[in-house]
């Protein structure tokens, strides 16, 4: 089979059973893909008595968990679906409702954006998920006001699932639920040793949900499919969303800052943003969606959304026991080693940022002895550092603050005699400060959060630990 | 003799004491023993010192007191009087608190406690098992003295004593015995307090009594055999260091060895007597002696250190120049921030310098404040994290020049410092922390292929920590093939014509099986450049081998000499497009390493599966020439043009299959293959049509006595370990050397000698003309007299060949016996990169190619 050729993308299928969820996925009449989600059986400790035994659930929970894992399986389709782009897509089990379809549309057309934008290609006429009724604002959709109504309330346990990452923001968003009190599981999706090893120091219960991507789609691969970025904090937020339903959580607190709402670039008329699923726009689409769909007290929010990196930054700057733990580098490391180099590759923008938030809120021989090296003295990486800047050149594909954020920081650091001497920060001096507007390179706005959240009540108290 | 703090605290380690001292008393020496406290007892001790409460000192004493008793009960001793009297003051300064004597004198008068106990109850012990033993104060003996720097803390809590031989001491402790047990750590200052010795105090005062008695030897027992070349945490195959004199083992100390503290070298050296460091556990190893004797020897790099964790503050100012006092003011605010300063470099508007390691460095704003003051006054620069890398030797400046190929590693690095001290002994590189983990082994292995580090030195060198203690059992090198069993064939050989290359196909089919047990590899290639012979091949074709060609012309010598099914790679470097055009006529799988061909001949690899060789970045090797990675190098495609490359790719319809690595050859070090494999896979999940992961070859066959050989096993864990992480790719290795280099010898006949001062030069019938590896890369090659294997080796030879070049050498400063014309010499390692790289130089004939295979 020629993916690219192909005309049709099916959901042929999900299904539930023992921890299991079977998605089934196929291109024209093409074998079946079909991914397997494994959710542990063995309930964390923390979940006693409440979540496994799903045979004895009301109907409205079981009605709740079918709604959750079904977007699970619309949503999840985006790994496969891009391999081909056909022109069509098919659901088996018939059209969708108007939200459910805008949701999709919206997901598929942002989130992969900057797929579409690396391979040349134009989604915009070829994602339209059936719906029931024509929507007046299709592929723009922004769920249709209030003409649905809220899903029933479950009386799901006031606990929090709280997803790390292995970086530095899902370890602040932690370290505010502790700060407050509330009850919390640190999650994860896939085994990486690194994410283990942080949720291991968080301190919280522990709950680790396994993705297995249908072997179909590396021969696909082999077979010359298309291949890029997919927006997989979706994927992640849509697996979360079933096991609140499964375990029993009335929150899902992701750790998506401010930034994360800015496009990378603008191409052709349309915004292309690295992180257009960590974003507002779609945590207010699945917010809501949950709402009037699964449970109408299920919340989907991120604690930090109000805040800048400068402002995340500054507050992990305080979490001296992950220092040796943590690492935003986008490599993936599957092997874990005791040095700094085991868990920072030096090269790519997310070392390149995180080094340079942190500079401004850590003594230097600290910040170094995190990354076993001083990112800014090497002249090597200067297009790297220019990128963040936005000098010649975009905002990188990564999950990276604002420029403007950046230059803020870079002009600190410029002030700062045990740091203006290394060669990027005396070449910023040099060549860059001057082109500036120095009344715009203040860090200190950068710490005021802002006032856009969708954090439930029940955590508000979190959030104002954090700036 | 001084035991530390675990060789005293259990009954089995006090059965050992005896046996050691009941065997110097054996061989008629009179012995002091120097104790410890029971390990974790000064750490109790100053926690007693720490508590306000009267109550809470109570407990602990009780606590210390019963760590004790319990020893004193698996002795089966009652408690003796001397132990009684110190657990009764101990327990009585626990109770009065430091009102009395004053905080540090009560702090030293308690903490003295640990050793005053571990000694009297030793005395017991030793009396009682049958070594009558007398308990001797140490604080009789040991006088520290007043220093005019020290304040009342350094006065009573790291004390000074000048020891000086005192004939009267001798005289009195004659009169008493033969066995003695005294306290390390403690000393007497001259109001009648006692004090502390402070950090590695026991080991100093070891040392203090053996000057005080001018004793024939101070032994120091611990849990390793004493100095090695470099840390052996770091350098597994660190050598044991046998002899050292005092200020090489105080600059091995001083510069990152923990077995001895460096003070307590300086007391011995002026009445001379000699440090003896052995394991308590292993006496029979042979230990370091330290001693004044620098014996007539090769001048040798005795060590390589590295000290991580430096801080660089380099300062810039014409201001200094010829300006009285600048320096002064500069020095002046480092000790204002509390910031020590350890090595200097200076030109004449810079000064850089280097702060040592502290935690409090880490995270306050010392360094920070110190720019900002610094900044008022000169242009600062912070540089870190820095490490220090220290050669020690003796007369290091008269080994510079056969230091060139460990210089030109540092080449490749950003050097931030060189210091070298006037006392001769060291050199020191400050470089960036992050190389350090990988460039010290390395190091080490350069030194000692440079001939820097002379560990062909049995006298200096002992054997590798690996063979001591590394992890079970070790790998001695086989007996090599052609020394007992082929000897006499290869006599004859020789005796038919000279020069021969002579390939053992056992050999061959050895390398390659114990390589078929690396589990994790999918497939094998052999890299056919190391040796083309079709006998050789044929052999590896029947062991299941692909493989590896670099060349239109390899790759017509493979399909001539092996069956149709052996897959076969085509790995070119700067190959012209028609190499390319004819190789994918052929069932070769094709490897591209840079844009150009994409780019410019894209049409030839439509639609064809290709491998793609990366360059990930600083390379590896045992020379310079063999070094195929890091930006240096023509070798593989940098990683920053990779998104390029797929795009390239794409546009042709080229699928990317494979992904390729091959950081150099010679390598040693099993974590090394784990690296390049995990990062190309993690750089492989970013291409979806990747299904094999080729980590190359490059498999170090060791060559120099002593080097160990790289262990088949651990590799395979080190494989298995990253397979597991990335199960989806096959796992592909292109070894060469390591398959033939030890099944070939070179055989030729001395032709003459000749003296030329204290030279003297064996002159072979062949030379560069036929094995170009010395000369080329300055490798060492075994070379034996076939002829008089077994006669004694009295001469000391420069082995050359007849070729018009000063640089046609094969071996130096050899130890063979005494030669004479005809003898066949063997030259050993021959079965790869021989042949294949002789040449028709000077038109000499080449050497005629054998093959052994029963």
């Amino acid at each position: 089979m020629q993916p690219r050729l192909t005309q049709v993308f099916r959901f042929t299928r999900c299904s539930y059973a023992d921890g299991v969820a079977e998605l089934g996925y196929a291109f024209d009449d093409g074998e079946e893909l079909v991914e397997r989600i494994r959710f542990p059986v063995l309930a964390p400790s923390s979940h006693r008595g409440e979540g496994w035994g799903e045979g004895a659930w009301p109907s409205e929970r079981r009605a709740a968990f079918a709604a959750a894992l079904k977007l699970l399986h619309l949503i999840a389709g985006i790994s496969y679906y891009k391999a081909g782009v056909p022109p069509k897509i098919d659901v088996a089990d018939g059209p969708l409702d108007g939200a459910t379809a805008d949701l999709l549309d919206a997901l598929y057309l942002h989130g992969l954006a900057e797929f579409a934008y690396r391979n040349k290609l134009d989604l915009r006429s070829r994602i339209a998920f059936p719906r029931l009724s024509p929507s007046p604002r299709q592929g723009e959709g922004r769920g249709e006001g209030t003409a649905r109504s809220q899903a029933a309330t479950l009386d799901l346990p006031r606990r929090t699932l709280v997803p790390i990452g292995g970086g530095k923001d899902s370890l602040v968003a932690v370290e505010a639920i502790k700060a407050i009190g509330a009850a919390a599981t640190a999650v994860w999706v896939g085994n990486s040793a690194l994410i283990a090893a942080c949720a291991e120091r968080t301190g919280l219960p522990t709950l680790n949900i396994q993705r297995e991507l249908a072997p179909g789609l590396f021969e696909l691969n082999r077979q010359g499919a298309w291949n890029g970025h997919i927006p997989v904090t979706a994927v992640n937020s849509a697996i979360l969303a079933v096991a609140a339903v499964l375990y029993g959580y009335d929150s899902i607190a992701f750790a998506n800052e401010r930034s994360a709402s800015v496009a990378t670039l603008e191409y052709e008329g349309q915004q292309v943003n690295h992180q257009w699923s960590k974003g507002y726009a779609f945590e207010q689409l699945l917010g809501d969606w949950l709402h009037t769909h699964v449970a109408a007290d299920l919340d989907y929010c991120s604690l930090l959304r109000p805040y800048s990196e400068l402002a995340i930054t500054r507050a992990f700057a305080k979490l001296t026991p992950y220092f040796d733990t943590f690492s935003s580098c986008n490599r993936n490391f599957k092997l874990l080693g005791p040095r700094p180099a085991d868990r920072w590759c030096g090269q790519c923008p997310k070392c390149h940022f995180v080094f340079l938030a942190l500079a401004p809120f850590l003594a230097k021989p600290r910040l170094l002895s995190i990354f076993g090296r001083n990112l800014l003295d090497d002249e090597s990486l200067a297009a790297g550092f220019d990128a963040l800047l936005e000098y010649r050149d975009h905002k990188p594909f990564e999950c990276v603050g604002e420029g403007a954020e950046a230059r803020a920081a870079m002009f600190a650091l410029s002030q700062r005699p045990e740091w203006a001497e290394d060669a990027l920060v005396a070449r910023f001096r040099g060549e860059i400060l001057p082109l500036l507007d120095p009344a715009q390179l203040a860090l200190e706005p950068w710490l005021q959060p802002a006032a856009e959240h969708r954090v439930p009540p029940r955590l508000q108290r979190a959030l104002a630990t954090i700036g | 003799m001084k035991f530390g703090g675990t060789s005293v605290a259990t009954l089995p380690r006090w059965q050992n004491i005896l046996e050691l001292v009941a065997s110097r008393r054996a061989e008629g020496a009179r012995v002091l023993v120097v104790v410890s406290a029971l390990s974790g007892i000064t750490d109790a001790l100053k926690q007693l010192c720490r508590q306000g409460e009267r109550s809470r000192r109570v407990e602990a004493a009780a606590a210390i007191r019963q760590r004790h008793d319990e020893l004193l009960g698996h002795m089966q001793l009652p408690l003796p009087q001397t132990l009684g009297a110190r657990l009764h003051d101990l327990a009585q300064l626990a109770d009065d608190g430091a009102a009395v004597l004053g905080e540090l004198a009560w702090q030293a008068q308690v903490q003295a406690h640990g050793e005053l106990m571990s000694s009297a109850l030793g005395a017991a012990f030793l009396s009682h098992s049958g070594l009558p033993t007398q308990w001797l104060d140490a604080r009789d003996c040991l006088a520290a003295i007043a220093l005019p720097n020290q304040n009342e803390r350094t006065r009573l809590l790291s004390a000074m004593v000048e020891a000086k031989p005192d004939p009267a001491l001798n005289a009195r402790l004659a009169a008493l015995g033969e066995v003695f047990i005294t306290q390390g750590f403690i000393a007497r200052e001259s109001e009648g307090r006692t004090v502390l010795l402070g950090r590695g105090g026991s080991d100093t005062s070891a040392s203090y009594f053996g000057a005080l008695l001018k004793a024939s030897r101070v032994e120091i027992w611990t849990d390793v055999a004493g100095m090695f070349t470099a840390n052996p945490r770091q350098v597994p195959s660190a050598r044991l260091l046998q002899k050292l004199d005092y200020e090489e083992a105080q600059e091995i100390a001083s510069t990152g060895a923990k077995v001895l503290h460096p003070r307590c070298l300086s007391p011995l050296r002026e009445p001379r007597v000699p440090l003896l460091i052995k394991d308590t556990n292993r006496p029979e190893l042979d230990g370091t002696v330290i001693g004044p004797e620098v014996r007539e020897h090769a001048p040798s790099v005795k060590a390589i250190s590295a000290r991580k964790g430096i801080t660089l503050v380099s300062m810039e100012s014409v201001g200094m120049w010829q300006q009285v006092g600048f320096l002064a003011d500069v020095f002046a605010q480092f000790k204002q921030h509390g910031l020590s300063v350890d090595l200097i470099g200076s030109a004449e508007t810079n000064v850089t310098v280097s702060l040592d390691p502290t935690e409090n460095l880490l995270d306050s704003d010392a360094v920070a404040a110190l720019a900002t003051d610094l900044a008022k006054v000169c242009r600062v620069k912070v540089i870190a994290p820095c490490a220090a890398i220290t050669l020690v030797g003796r007369g290091m400046r008269s080994m510079l020049h056969t230091l060139s190929g460990v210089l030109a590693e540092f080449g490749q690095l950003r050097v931030h410092l060189i210091s070298q001290s006037s006392n001769n002994l060291n050199l020191t590189f400050v470089v960036d922390e992050n190389v350090v983990d990988e460039l010290l082994p390395h190091l080490h292995e350069l030194l000692i292929a440079a001939g820097a580090l002379r560990t062909d030195d049995s006298a200096l060198f002992g054997p590798s920590w690996q063979a001591l203690y590394g992890g079970g059992e070790t790998l001695a090198p086989a007996a090599a093939w052609w020394h007992e069993s082929e000897r006499r064939r290869l006599l004859d050989i020789a005796g038919k014509a000279t020069p021969r290359y002579v390939y053992h196909l056992p050999t061959v089919r050895q390398q390659a099986r114990e390589l078929k047990t690396l589990a994790a590899v999918d497939r094998l290639h052999y890299a056919v450049k190391a040796n083309t012979h079709p006998a050789i091949l044929r052999a590896l074709a029947e062991e299941g081998f692909g493989f590896e060609c670099v060349s239109p012309g390899e790759l017509q010598a493979v399909i001539a000499a092996v069956p149709g099914s052996a897959p076969l790679l085509f790995t070119p470097n700067f190959a012209p497009r028609e190499d390319y055009a004819w190789a994918l006529t052929t069932r070769a799988t094709v490897s591209l390493d840079s844009l150009y061909p994409l780019e410019h001949w894209g049409e030839l690899f439509r639609g064809r599966e290709i491998v793609l060789r990366v360059d990930l970045g600083r390379g590896l090797g045992h020379h310079e020439k063999v070094r195929t990675g890091g930006s240096g190098s023509k070798f593989g495609l940098p990683v920053d043009q990779l998104d390029t490359f797929l795009r390239l790719a794409d546009a042709h319809g080229v699928i990317v299959r494979g992904l390729h690595a091959h950081l150099g050859s010679g390598i040693l070090d099993d974590a090394h293959w784990g690296e390049v494999y995990a990062q190309l896979a993690s750089l492989a999940e970013r291409i979806g049509s990747v299904g094999f992961i080729d980590i190359g070859g490059g498999l170090g066959v060791p060559s120099h006595p002593g080097e160990v050989r790289l262990d088949i096993a651990a590799l395979d864990r080190v494989l298995r370990e990253v397979k597991a992480a990335y199960p989806h790719y096959q796992l592909w290795m292109e070894p060469g050397r390591y398959l033939v280099a030890d099944a070939g010898v070179l055989l030729a006949k001395v032709t003459q000698h000749k003296g030329k001062g204290a030279l003297r030069y064996l002159g072979l019938d062949t030379g560069m003309n036929s094995l170009i590896r010395p000369a080329l890369y300055d490798a060492w090659h075994e070379i034996v007299n076939l002829s008089r294997l077994d006669e004694p080796a009295t001469a000391l030879y420069q082995v050359v060949g007849p070729i018009c070049e000063s640089g046609d050498v094969l071996g130096t400063d050899r130890r063979l016996p005494e030669a004479a014309e005809g003898d066949v010499i063997l030259i050993a390692q021959a079965g790869a990169y021989g042949k294949v790289m002789s040449s028709p130089y000077n038109l000499r004939d080449e050497a005629e190619e054998i093959i052994i295979d029963d």
